[in-house]
């Protein structure tokens, strides 16, 4: 049963037994959960989803928003973000979502700096739709619309956001507690955040060991006010599969503070001021 | 021509400030007590090129320009070359000569209009900038020109009460500023953007925001995600542009959320033809979106409708959650229209509070579903939306009669038309039903116009005549295409023009 403070919609999550956005939801639940415990109301919320096996996550958190279209969750935020200044807006969305349809609006996000954090479930394959591949799946992988195999090297998020002027670079990997670590940094930093998460798909994407190969940035004392340290380390992996070799560096990769978005219009500031949002202004 | 309607052409490359004048003698004669209606022609170019602005002056209400001109103001030698054919018998020429600046013109169209010079030095003191340079000139041209018409006889006789004189964008940034708008999201593209230059200068004093984002499709989205916080938001653009927006426009309709689109028109497909006028959009409005949805489709005619009808498109966007389209063109959004008095507007509430909404069919509580009775339930709740707006539109005029009411000679059209044809069935035997609504379609009402008439015409700025195509499907009533006036030039029709064209027509 849903009641009003409860985070819980009912629904039971019909992802695959086992998947790894299990403990994405659980780390956010956590996250969430400690932040309603410190204070904050459910309604100083909002989630935003894309479309995707990622996505689904707005069906099992129950919070105000808008479940959007496939590759429009950040400008979705965004205008969350101008039409009440004072919500807290986290947006999902899988590899698909974000890299192919939405990776014109991810790069702009980055030089407007609003304040709202954006979560990337990486499974290098796009999934609910049974498993072709995404822009930054390897080269080489095959499957049904793909016979001769993928052509082209994967992007690196990483270094592309850390390049855009992006203020908050992150990677974890899909565990409950580097989830919701990673979540609790990004809501301390004031301006747009981007995390990805590392999230094989176990049915499409299989788990290759990616977990063994991971480090912590910030216990290796990488220094992530350093533009060129940033890139360096996001350089380490190049999302082209595994080897014996791989290094997977993850933890924060790059922060900056910028000027934010909504505290660059006086209309916004009155309304963060006033704590209230457009909706509330009487004409 | 009638005497009374009188028409000057103010023509220089792209940079002379041809506009800057026009709308300076256009404003004086408003406030001297005439009607004056004008449009602007201008190409995609910044400098060079030959642009030109039609200023017709009435005693009476008027909504065009006619093809014979009885004065041109040539900035440069070129519009003299290109527009001398155009002249009226005994039209004159303010010739372009050397040093003469802007308002050299305009003191020598106020002379030769026979309008004292003081009118003039208080609108220039109205610009404030460069007011000494500005009066020294005009005072030159009103010395040095030495004919006179003394067509207008006016100074004071005429007693404008307070009128005014907008153009179309304009008159949809007023609408929607005093139906509570709180952000307004675009991308440039032409002619929408006028409105965005009416409205961004305005945000602070009238408290709401504009935002110009990286593509239609941010613009669309995040007007979808303001939206949804309870903020009044619109967002506009051109054909083109709406193409990319049409995503978002199908899921305000799913996920039930209040948004307003400006669209003004301009000839396609494709990039089309920039910054000229076509009417070619009507279906891509009423089509827009894949599935099903229902939207309000509103199409002024002049600029005091485009505030009337941004309103309705707020009131009724946010009454019944559900998006509006303005559809106007670059004639309308572009050309200024005198008009006596802006009418009461609706009151616009604020429907929307921020909750869980949803591009997937949803429960009551925001989830996605896939159970065929939540489905079908979704379906009729749109539906019955759907019907209670066509009630409620039932009070609004979703036509306009024009002319002799009782006339059988009847012409159908909608948006920047109105103006060309009321002008052209003056003293004739001809009705003018003007559609306002193209959704809900206001199909009772123009079937009882309709019916009865010895001859249905249909004017329109496209190569199709797609409002003969939805009368047809609402109403079964077909107009042959020998009896329709179809401009696809890029070219608004002319009052003059289109007057012989209906006549022919009537024969």
């Amino acid at each position: 049963m849903k009641d009003g403070n409860s985070l819980e919609t009912g629904r039971i999550p019909t992802w695959c037994p086992g998947c790894f956005n299990f403990q994405i939801l659980a780390g956010v639940k956590k996250f969430l959960g400690d932040e309603l415990k410190g204070g904050k109301k459910k309604d100083d919320f909002a989630i935003v989803a894309g479309i995707g096996c990622a996505s689904k996550i707005f069906d099992y958190v129950n919070l105000n928003g808008l479940n959007s279209l496939h590759g429009r969750v950040v400008p979705t935020c965004h205008g969350i973000k101008v039409g009440n200044p004072n919500l807290n807006v986290i947006g999902f969305a899988g590899d698909g979502d974000a890299y192919a349809e939405g990776m014109e609006h991810l790069i702009h996000a980055c030089r407007y700096n609003s304040d709202f954090k954006y979560i990337v479930h990486n499974n290098q394959v796009f999934a609910l739709t049974v498993g072709e591949p995404t822009p930054v799946t390897e080269k080489g992988f095959v499957d049904k619309t793909t016979p001769y195999g993928v052509k082209f090297m994967p992007i690196n998020p990483i270094k592309t956001l850390i390049a855009a002027g992006c203020g908050f670079v992150a990677r974890v990997f899909a565990d409950v507690a580097q989830v919701d670590a990673v979540l609790k940094e990004a809501m301390k930093h004031k301006g747009f955040a981007f995390i990805e998460i590392i999230q094989p798909c176990l049915i499409f994407h299989a788990d290759k060991d990616y977990k063994s190969k991971t480090y912590d940035l910030q216990k290796a004392g990488h220094n992530k006010s350093n533009f060129d340290e940033a890139m360096k380390k996001a350089s380490e992996w190049d999302y082209n599969g595994l080897t014996d070799k791989t290094k997977i560096p993850l933890g924060i990769f790059y922060q900056k503070e910028m000027p934010v978005f909504e505290e660059q219009f006086d209309i916004l500031k009155d309304l963060k001021r006033k704590k209230i949002g457009f909706g509330d202004v009487k004409r | 021509m009638n005497k009374m309607r009188f028409n000057i052409l103010f023509g220089g490359s792209a940079g002379q400030g041809p506009n800057i004048l026009t709308s300076l003698v256009g404003e004086a004669l408003v406030k001297q007590g005439y009607y004056v209606f004008y449009s602007r022609d201008y190409q995609s170019l910044i400098r060079g090129g030959h642009n030109f602005n039609v200023l017709t002056i009435s005693d009476e209400r008027i909504g065009s320009n006619d093809s014979k001109i009885d004065l041109i103001v040539a900035l440069n030698e070129e519009t003299e070359r290109i527009h001398k054919k155009d002249l009226s018998k005994n039209g004159l020429i303010i010739k372009a000569g050397e040093n003469e600046e802007n308002m050299y013109f305009a003191g020598a169209v106020f002379k030769i209009l026979g309008v004292e010079f003081k009118i003039l030095d208080e609108e220039l003191k109205r610009l404030k900038k460069f007011y000494e340079e500005n009066i020294k000139h005009a005072k030159a041209g009103y010395e040095k020109e030495k004919r006179s018409l003394k067509l207008f006889g006016c100074n004071g006789k005429l007693k404008s009460v307070g009128r005014f004189f907008l153009n179309g964008s304009q008159g949809t940034c007023e609408g929607a500023i005093a139906s509570g708008l709180d952000i307004y999201y675009a991308y440039p593209m032409t002619p929408a953007t006028p409105l965005l230059f009416e409205l961004a200068p305005r945000q602070a004093a009238a408290n709401f925001l504009t935002l110009e984002l990286e593509s239609e499709i941010a613009a669309a989205i995040s007007a979808m995600g303001s939206a949804i916080t309870g903020a009044k938001t619109m967002t506009g653009t051109s054909g083109g542009g709406f193409d990319l927006m049409t995503e978002a426009f199908s899921m305000a309709g799913i996920a039930e959320i209040p948004i307003v689109f400006y669209i003004a028109s301009r000839p396609g497909p494709g990039t089309g033809v920039a910054t000229y006028t076509g009417q070619g959009d009507l279906k891509l409005c009423l089509n827009a979106g894949h599935g099903e949805l229902f939207r309000v489709v509103v199409m002024p005619g002049d600029s005091k409708e485009c505030y009337e009808l941004t309103n309705q498109a707020f009131y009724l966007s946010q009454k019944y959650k559900m998006p509006s389209i303005i559809l106007t063109d670059k004639h309308l959004a572009e050309s200024f229209y005198t008009f006596e008095n802006k009418s009461k507007l609706l009151p616009v509430e604020k429907s929307t509070k921020f909750g869980r909404y949803n591009s997937y069919e949803h429960t009551n509580s925001g989830e996605s579903t896939e159970d065929a009775e939540i489905i079908k339930k979704g379906f009729d709740r749109r539906m019955k939306n759907e019907r209670d707006v066509s009630i409620e539109c039932g009070k609004f005029e979703g036509i306009k009669v024009h002319g002799n009411k009782n006339s059988k000679n009847v012409i159908v059209s909608y948006g920047s038309t109105k103006g060309a044809i009321i002008d052209a069935i003056k003293d004739t035997d001809c009705k003018f039903v003007q559609v306002l609504y193209a959704s809900p379609f206001p199909t009772e009402k123009i079937k009882k116009e309709l019916s009865g008439a010895k001859k249905i015409i249909l004017v329109e700025n496209s190569s199709s005549g797609v409002l003969g195509d939805l009368i047809r499907e609402k109403t079964c009533i077909n107009i042959e295409d020998k009896n329709k006036i179809l401009r696809y030039d890029g070219r608004p029709f002319l009052g003059d023009e289109l007057k012989e064209e209906i006549g022919r027509k009537m024969k």
